[in-house]
């Protein structure tokens, strides 16, 4: 049995650093949620407002750009840090690679935020062209994605030198799926930084006159739908390998959890046509291909819900829970991080359903552009990941702090606020969206709106406050936690497999294969349509400031 | 049944077999229902 390495006071500072970032993001986006929420049930505060924030899209744009991407990336570039070190037993081997790719990702958010505070970028999350931003919006997004890929390899640097040192032993899987995800983001993010770096910032410097919607468009699916998964494989790394210690078990298959994370490797990144199956510039076999290899991704999620749900089972059983749902209540829900974690796996069970229904060809026409596709997402990085995110910080925060939780009781609370608010908001949107409404569209002012909506957007305003207080109560109770005069040892928890790993097959513990396959797949899912755009490549679009 | 008592080798996650059935139950009614949907909009011409 190996000694567990524990980190030094500077790791540990390293990876809060991290988290505050993550958690100043999600604190100030957050604030916007129910404002848009609000304005759809016609209580506009948006105008109380002016001047510091100028309009529904500026708010709309601070909400998705904070939350889907800063939150997100800053949290998962820490919480890799933290599996690396915990799973390799050892430090990182380039320390200041990792602090250098963090301070560019916060001078890239800084430079990001400018524009976009001065109502210089209000372009949405998706900044999809013709709207053009501020070039320093493209420079900070850049410098944030660059800074996360510098972090990668200081990952893999220091999981090179542990292999090098164990040949033939199996890597422990919570750095294994870490290094994974790295990988993933740093396939699916090719697409975002050509999109950016040839057609958008020089386009916002006015070095070229303007842009190609259609190849940006193509451009941004290529790194947008693999970035669901890398938001999902985080949280898939607590599921897996750490939530079923926390529940009194073991992770039911080492086997199965790594076949699901190459598969997700492999799968992910060839899917991006299914964002686009009403863009007229790209043929239909193409967006059949994406849609077919998008049903694909359906059997490592398939597996994921298997082998998470088998491994709380095995740890409700053992804690006394009988028949076969039994065991259900006999977890730990008394567990502010387990609750979460719990909560967040069911409303996921709504997210992956209307992911399918989002990905097949003909159904997606009566869903898209609707209120149906944020109410989708809201279940996946707002509900999926995020009450996980928060889940895993119940016990993480303490870890860092050395502190103890301030009040378990009011995370419970706040996770199963969070699940009602959820379940109330995005049930709404999708009855919203199935009923035409459309996205990205201040519903309050519309002249439209017919009155089988109101109810619902009724329903949109109330699950948003719910949400609201939910975060209140959530970021209270970190700041209490950081405060907390009550000192407490927390121990990081890191599940056992039921079989011993080392019997997990060498081919799932390989990278060669699958890095060739994944590599392979996306020539051939994209390789002969991207060709076909970039030779037809038309300039010609010129940057809109629609606000 | 307490901790004690637990096999490790007689289990079977048969509540996970019924949950993730009832998970693609679930997943044909919701998805059907917006293809009902599709449906009874007709075709476009």
């Amino acid at each position: 049995m190996l000694a567990t390495y524990e980190l030094t006071t500077g790791q540990k500072r390293f990876i809060w650093h991290h988290l505050l970032v993550a958690m100043v993001a999600l604190a100030i986006g957050t604030l916007f949620g129910p404002l848009q929420a609000f304005e759809h049930s016609g209580l506009d505060l948006y105008k109380y407002l002016d001047p510091v924030i100028k309009s529904y899209y500026q708010g709309l744009t601070l909400h998705g750009v904070l939350n889907a991407l800063i939150w997100t990336t800053f949290f998962i570039t820490g919480f890799i840090t933290l599996t690396t070190i915990k799973g390799l037993n050892r430090p990182l081997s380039h320390p200041k690679l990792n602090q250098t790719g963090f301070w560019m990702m916060v001078v890239g958010l800084l430079t990001a935020a400018v524009p976009i505070l001065l109502d210089q970028a209000t372009v949405l999350y998706t900044f999809y062209p013709p709207l053009q931003a501020s070039w320093a919006f493209y420079v900070g997004l850049t410098l944030v994605v660059v800074g996360s890929w510098v972090e990668g390899w200081g990952f893999y640097l220091t999981f090179y030198q542990w292999r090098k040192e164990n040949p033939g032993v199996r890597s422990p899987f919570i750095t294994f799926a870490g290094l994974v995800t790295m990988v993933l983001w740093q396939f699916a993010t090719l697409g975002v930084a050509v999109e950016i770096l040839t057609m958008l910032l020089p386009a916002a410097l006015g070095l070229i006159e303007g842009t190609d919607p259609e190849l940006a468009r193509t451009y941004f699916w290529f790194t947008g739908h693999p970035l669901v998964y890398f938001w999902l494989l985080p949280a898939y790394i607590s599921w897996y390998g750490m939530l079923p210690k926390q529940a009194g078990g073991k992770l039911f298959s080492d086997s199965l959890a790594r076949l699901a994370f190459w598969l997700f490797l492999l799968l992910s990144v060839p899917v991006g046509f299914h964002h686009q199956f009403v863009d007229p510039g790209i043929p239909q076999t193409w967006k059949a291909i994406h849609a077919i290899l998008t049903f694909g991704v359906f059997f490592p999620s398939m597996m994921t819900a298997f082998t998470v749900i088998a491994s709380l089972e095995y740890a409700g059983r053992k804690r006394g829970g009988t028949g076969l749902v039994g065991w259900i209540r006999a977890l730990p829900w008394n567990d502010p991080s387990v609750a979460s974690q719990l909560l967040a796996g069911i409303l996921f069970i709504f997210g992956g359903i209307g992911g399918l229904t989002n990905a097949s060809y003909e159904v997606n026409a009566v869903i898209h552009n609707t209120t149906w596709v944020p109410g989708h997402f809201h279940l996946t990085v707002a509900s999926a990941v995020t009450l996980s995110f928060m889940g895993i910080s119940y016990w993480l925060v303490p870890h860092l702090k050395g502190k103890k939780l301030y009040s378990a009781k009011l995370g419970v609370i706040q996770a199963w606020t969070w699940f009602i608010g959820m379940l109330i908001f995005s049930n709404a949107m999708h009855v919203l969206g199935l009923l035409g409404a459309p996205r990205r569209t201040p519903l309050g002012e519309a002249l439209y709106v017919p009155a089988e909506w109101e109810g619902h957007l009724l329903r949109v305003a109330i699950g948003g406050a719910i949400l609201f207080v939910s975060a209140i109560l959530y970021f209270w109770n970190i700041y209490k936690t950081v405060r907390n005069p009550e000192t407490a040892e927390v121990e990081v928890p890191i599940a056992e497999s039921r079989e011993d790993p080392q019997n997990t097959p060498a081919w799932l513990d390989s990278w060669k294969p699958w890095l060739i396959a994944t590599v392979l797949l996306i020539i051939v899912g994209y390789g002969p349509q991207l060709y076909f755009m970039i030779r037809d490549i038309s300039l010609t679009s010129p940057g809109l400031r629609l606000w | 049944m307490s901790d004690a008592d637990f096999d490790d080798r007689e289990f079977h996650p048969r509540g996970t077999v019924l949950i993730v059935t009832l998970f693609v139950l679930l997943l044909i009614v919701l998805w059907g229902s917006v293809y009902v949907i599709l449906l009874a909009r007709g075709t476009t011409l």
